[in-house]
């Protein structure tokens, strides 16, 4: 049974022109042990797909999905009690922008050790509970590459750099032992260095401690080392998902294709000084969706019927919704 | 912190001696003779004028008169008033705590009031709690004071008649004056119907601190919720909860204090908003206040009360603004980034 399975999720924006799907019909699911990947451009709407699992929406986004299942718990019929229960001990987050997702006029400190569950505390005293919070923040922050731990919990979020911003954004989304990892962008700004420390890191707790993680980036490097499995949205679709090495050898869609073409690293084909491939136009927006596939007025492959949702097509693990495949033309 | 503290001493400092400066330049712009206009004796003999020209020094230059003026000014000379004879200052010690009273309930209830009440209406944005109050706020938002305290007086002093509609207290009790402050003297005073003389002095005050808190509540309540609104839409908001808190863990511990912090300046500078209104409210009420005080002096041109009012309750209004600004430094974070003062 997979860890977290969504099925149809569709997140509707009230928008002054009436409902905007913003998602449509997004499938995902992620198993124990599992590195996935989320890929797409941006305003493809990952963030939104992070934001809709744990539970973070405006008043003004509704969500509805088909199955949003937590290990075989519905999390969308469930109380909101218990659903805070799971995201407290068992689904961790970290924002996109966690210099904004930080509250201002708190320290550090009381932040991370918010999330600390008494849970994980075994000693009894009040005196005794508060050293040990200090403890595991301190240690949680050299894990993530912070040193100096007591400058970085005295501070302020507007003191800190970015950088280490985002670091402490991770450092308290592990301290509280979480199943599973949702990392919308968790290395942005990181130079080089620090990133490969950070994602290193990733791949130790996912190796040692079976964390699962929703690895969400445009980082396609940084994804082909650390994911097992990928999914490509597009414009608030699913267009493929599938293993990593099977979307990376033979792309189905003409989306995925697209993605993996634009990166020159992947390409070992490429003369120097060539032009770098990438499709026409951009993505749309929100107020001029087209209908049907919406990759449809990028697409080199779209016919006629594209105007038509395509229905989800599946061979093994390998999802794509396309009505005409790349390798698997109609003859 | 230093630096901070130094600059804003130094920004009350010439705040106050530019105050100053203004007020000794209005005795010379008044109509009439500067020495009366300073001193508030009217000139019947040379002699007198002369003895009065030494104490001025008015005969040394603008600047060395100014210098004296300074000394006296700080020393309580603050002249006679030209219609009664009294020392001017010993009046604004004798009104001031009355108006100041006043303006302090009314600041009160108006946050006590608006600020519950801009949360309600922030957290439930956009339902029927929010556009009720909301609605009610703009009706209080678009009364002028006087007119609100001339409804107030006739539908409850005149139609119903339960509440009394003029001064501090009934004329029949009579209350020494320590403090000026009605309540503080009520409770002090050794007198034996203490509890009704109290009961008596709330009835008067009720009408007065109504008319000029509903004013200050509306706009409380808008500020509040809007920046009610603002954070509780904000990403740390919905980072926290993610991190699996409650509503009202995540209020308590995030939303109130980044929602009221930053709107605190904005609410104390409404004390200002509410002494200007309590001016005119004091005159509706017959308050014996600063403000009814002044009113009469400029009726009767009585230039030595009117630039002494003018000083006391302008060096009034800053001194609070720059405790507030420097209060909130103290406890607002975010604040310490900016060094200079801003307005």
């Amino acid at each position: 049974m997979p860890l977290l399975d969504i099925k149809n999720l569709t997140l509707e924006i009230d928008t002054p022109l009436g409902l905007v799907k913003a998602l449509d019909k997004i499938n995902l699911s992620i198993d124990s042990r599992e590195v996935r990947a989320l890929v797409g451009e941006s305003g493809s709407g990952k963030s939104l797909v992070v934001k809709s699992i744990v539970g973070a929406l405006s008043d003004r986004w509704q969500v509805t999905a088909d199955r949003m299942n937590w290990k075989g718990q519905d999390l969308l019929s469930m109380s909101d009690s218990q659903r805070r229960a799971i995201t407290r001990s068992e689904i961790s987050v970290v924002l996109q922008n966690p210099a904004t997702a930080l509250d201002p006029s708190a320290t550090l400190r009381e932040q991370i050790e918010e999330s600390i569950a008494d849970s994980q505390l075994d000693k009894g005293w009040f005196w005794q509970r508060r050293q040990q919070r200090r403890e595991m923040a301190a240690q949680q922050l050299h894990k993530v590459g912070i040193r100096d731990h007591d400058l970085c919990l005295a501070s302020y979020p507007h003191q800190v750099a970015e950088d280490i911003a985002q670091k402490f954004a991770l450092a308290m989304a592990l301290v509280s032992n979480p199943k599973l990892l949702i990392a919308d962008n968790p290395t942005m700004g990181m130079e080089p260095t620090t990133k490969v420390q950070v994602l290193r890191l990733l791949a130790k707790l996912n190796k040692t401690r079976e964390l699962s993680i929703l690895f969400v980036s445009h980082d396609l490097l940084a994804i082909s080392a650390m994911a097992d499995t990928m999914t490509v949205l597009y414009c608030g679709q699913t267009v493929e998902s599938g293993k990593m090495s099977q979307l990376k050898r033979r792309p189905l869609h003409p989306y995925t294709k697209a993605l993996l073409d634009s990166a020159p690293s992947f390409r070992r084909d490429l003369p120097p000084k060539a032009a770098l491939s990438c499709l026409d136009g951009t993505i749309p927006t929100l107020q001029h969706l087209p209908i049907g596939c919406r990759l449809g007025p990028r697409c080199p492959r779209a016919q006629k019927e594209c105007v038509k949702m395509p229905d989800v097509r599946r061979i093994h693990d390998h999802h794509y919704a396309c009505h005409f495949p790349l390798h698997r033309d109609k003859t | 912190m230093l630096v901070y503290l130094g600059r804003r001493l130094n920004l009350l400092f010439f705040t106050l001696l530019i105050l100053c400066i203004a007020s000794y330049t209005l005795a010379f712009l008044f109509p009439g003779d500067p020495l009366t206009n300073l001193s508030g004796n009217p000139i019947s003999s040379e002699d007198q004028a002369q003895q009065l020209r030494m104490m001025y020094a008015l005969d040394d230059g603008y600047i060395a008169g100014f210098w004296q003026y300074l000394k006296l000014t700080l020393s309580g000379e603050w002249g006679l008033s030209l219609t009664s004879q009294n020392p001017i200052f010993a009046d604004i010690c004798q009104f001031l705590p009355a108006s100041l009273e006043l303006s302090l309930y009314a600041m009160a209830v108006s946050l006590l009031v608006g600020i519950p009440l801009g949360i309600a209406a922030g957290l439930n944005h956009r339902r029927y709690t929010d556009m009720s109050i909301l609605s009610v706020s703009l009706v209080g938002f678009s009364m002028p004071v006087f007119w609100l305290a001339l409804l107030l007086i006739l539908i409850f002093s005149l139609q119903w008649g339960g509440l009394p509609m003029s001064g501090r207290v009934s004329l029949i009790y009579e209350i020494p004056q320590y403090s000026g402050f009605m309540l503080v003297d009520i409770l002090q005073a050794d007198i034996d119907n203490k509890k009704q003389v109290l009961m008596d002095a709330l009835h008067h005050l009720i009408l007065p601190t109504l008319s000029l808190s509903i004013v200050t509540c509306s706009l409380v309540v808008r500020l509040t919720r809007r920046s009610v609104i603002n954070v509780m839409a904000s990403d740390y908001i919905k980072a926290a909860y993610a991190k699996g808190l409650s509503r009202t863990q995540v209020f308590w511990h995030h939303g109130m204090k980044n929602a009221l912090l930053p709107i605190m300046p904005q609410l104390a500078m409404q004390f200002t908003v509410l002494l200007t209104n309590a001016m005119i409210v004091e005159v509706i009420f017959s308050w014996p206040g600063i403000g009814e005080w002044m009113m009469q002096a400029i009726y009767q041109r009585d230039f030595p009360a009117i630039r002494g009012g003018m000083l006391a309750v302008s060096a009034l209004v800053v001194i609070v603004t720059i405790c507030v600004d420097l209060l909130i430094r103290t406890i607002y974070p975010l604040s310490k980034k900016q060094l200079h003062a801003q307005v």
